[in-house]
């Protein structure tokens, strides 16, 4: 169990945001324990992506703060690795190459570890061109976790996969954030994902937290199960506007899942 | 076998039947005096022309003057451009202030500028080198300027929130991420840059291959001047041999250049 890192503890507070003529993010607060595993849902173009880039530190908010551990964040985020919908490999290195991308000393063998850790570990020699999406995301986790990041920030990293190498990637995801016990910010725009693997599931509309469900579904959750089943049927009718606790009509949720 | 001889024949050697054949019909006419000897020379002579350039030394001589004028007018005017490039293409004041000047001056032939440039610099190999250097600055400082401006933000913002420092950003994703449109400068400007040289050495050189044509024109040797031509020919599909070697060795990693 010598992979436990301690994971951050995050707040945001106060957060707003404006690109020219758009107020995105209209005063988000939120706070993640040590260790939690936050999902945030919510409509394509609500500001998921402009929070995370701002937690990461990869833009700064018009008005309010991110504390870090306690310390006001500045500039880049340190402890925070980000993973992109696109793996964002860089084609020109090879596998173990792009997972040992910024670190220093001993990279090697850590790279090794962590595409091991990922399942990998053959194919680091390959050209990123040559692996599938499945493949790629993958790499990019294992470049993710190298350093034992205490923060993970995903921007709906499976979106682009299929169904059952989904499903997969968030089953290994699931087991590396139990081994690592790194914090977990996953933006995704599938509801049954968030309560497949989050603590809480959050809703961003019209730039605030709408939403902010604990999912306390013991591990590892079955996905049949009726706790599972109503628990997601609430999130959705949630996300799409039904303010009653119906259950969504099959079509909605074909179209949001 | 006789299928394995057809194969053969219909893949490989029927490229060389139509050169071969000309080669022989060229010989016949000439040897028969159908077409003059001042204006045309057999094949068989050339050879030995080329065969006696060889063994006198002075073709190697006169290659590596000629080889010499023009890698250094390729890496002075290649080595300013990529330079120039890479700094327009990452710091837009620079862009601002260099880019459009060089635009305009981009759509002068260099060729135009040769009276000028043998008033500036004398008929010496200055003039030469400057002409080259010119001729080959544009190609690559175009493609090395959008090779680097192109680059995909998203992989140098991932490079930035992977701890990369500017200088392991530039060496490990702008650099290569423009090395694409680099190389295809570069292999465009080696073609400029035999042209240049051609004509830059038939003015007034005292060596080099353009010297050799200048001097066998004079004594009317027709077969010399007819290798100097293959001899250029040659020169230029050496050098884009190399570029095309440079580029499938820099780029293995380029989905175009792996095995299907
Ligand atoms: N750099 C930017 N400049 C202008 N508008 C932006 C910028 N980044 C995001 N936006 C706008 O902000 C809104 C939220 O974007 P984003 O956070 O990417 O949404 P999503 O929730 O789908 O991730 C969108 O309308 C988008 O067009
Ligand atoms: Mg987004």
């Amino acid at each position: 169990m010598d992979f436990i890192v301690q994971g951050t503890h995050l707040i945001a507070q106060g957060i707003k945001k404006s690109f020219a003529t758009k107020t995105v993010l209209r005063g988000v607060d939120l706070e993640a324990e040590r260790g939690e595993f936050i999902a945030i849902v919510g409509k394509s173009g609500c500001g998921k992506s402009t929070l995370l880039r701002l937690l990461a530190g990869l833009d700064t908010p018009d008005t309010g703060m991110v504390w870090i551990d306690g310390n006001a964040l500045q500039g880049q985020n340190k402890v925070a690795r980000v993973m992109f919908q696109d793996a964002r490999l860089l084609p020109w290195k090879k596998v173990l190459y792009n997972v040992g991308l910024g670190v220093k000393d001993d990279w090697k063998p850590r790279a090794r570890e962590a595409l091991e850790h990922v399942g990998l570990l053959d194919r680091e020699n390959e050209w990123p061109a040559v692996l599938s999406g499945g493949e790629r995301q993958r790499v990019a986790l294992a470049r993710a976790l190298i350093t034992r990041p205490p923060l993970l920030l995903l921007d709906e990293p499976l979106g682009a996969l299929d169904a059952l190498t989904r499903i997969e990637m968030q089953q290994l995801l699931e087991n590396l954030w139990l081994e690592h016990g790194f914090t977990a910010l996953l933006i995704t725009h599938d509801v049954d994902e968030a309560v497949a693997l989050a603590d809480r599931v959050i809703l961003i509309e019209e730039g605030q937290i709408a939403l902010d469900v604990p999912i306390t579904l013991s591990r590892p959750r079955h996905r049949g199960s009726a706790e599972f089943a109503a628990l997601k049927g609430r999130i959705l009718n949630r996300v799409m506007g039904v303010n009653d606790d119906r259950q969504p009509s099959l079509r909605v949720l074909q179209s949001v899942v | 076998m006789l299928k394995n001889f057809k194969t053969w024949f219909s893949d490989y050697a029927v490229v060389w039947l139509l050169p071969i054949v000309i080669l022989f019909g060229w010989q016949f006419l000439v040897q028969f005096e159908v077409i003059p000897r001042r204006m045309l020379p057999m094949p068989t002579e050339v050879l030995e022309t080329a065969w006696k350039l060889l063994q006198s030394g002075e073709l190697f001589k006169h290659i590596t003057v000629s080889a010499q004028r023009a890698l250094t007018g390729l890496l002075i005017g290649g080595g300013i451009a990529f330079i120039v490039g890479l700094v327009n293409g990452m710091f837009s004041p620079s862009e601002k202030l260099i880019d459009s000047t060089l635009q305009m001056v981009r759509t002068v032939p260099n060729l135009a500028l040769t009276p000028l440039v043998i008033l500036w610099f004398g008929i010496g190999d200055t003039a030469r080198i400057f002409l080259i250097s010119l001729g080959v600055f544009f190609p690559i400082y175009l493609n090395t300027f959008h090779g680097v401006r192109y680059v995909d933000k998203g992989l140098i913002e991932m490079g930035r929130t992977y701890g990369l420092s500017r200088w392991g950003l530039f060496t490990q994703i702008i650099l290569p991420g423009a090395l694409p449109s680099i190389l295809v400068g570069l292999r465009y400007s080696l073609g400029i840059m035999w042209l240049t040289l051609i004509v830059a050495e038939t003015i007034a050189a005292t060596a080099g291959i353009g010297f050799m044509t200048q001097s066998a024109r004079e004594f009317m040797q027709i077969d010399v001047m007819f290798f100097a031509v293959i001899l250029y020919a040659m020169l230029g599909k050496l050098a884009d041999a190399t570029a095309k070697t440079l580029e499938r060795r820099l780029l293995a990693w380029h989905p175009n250049y792996q095995k299907a």
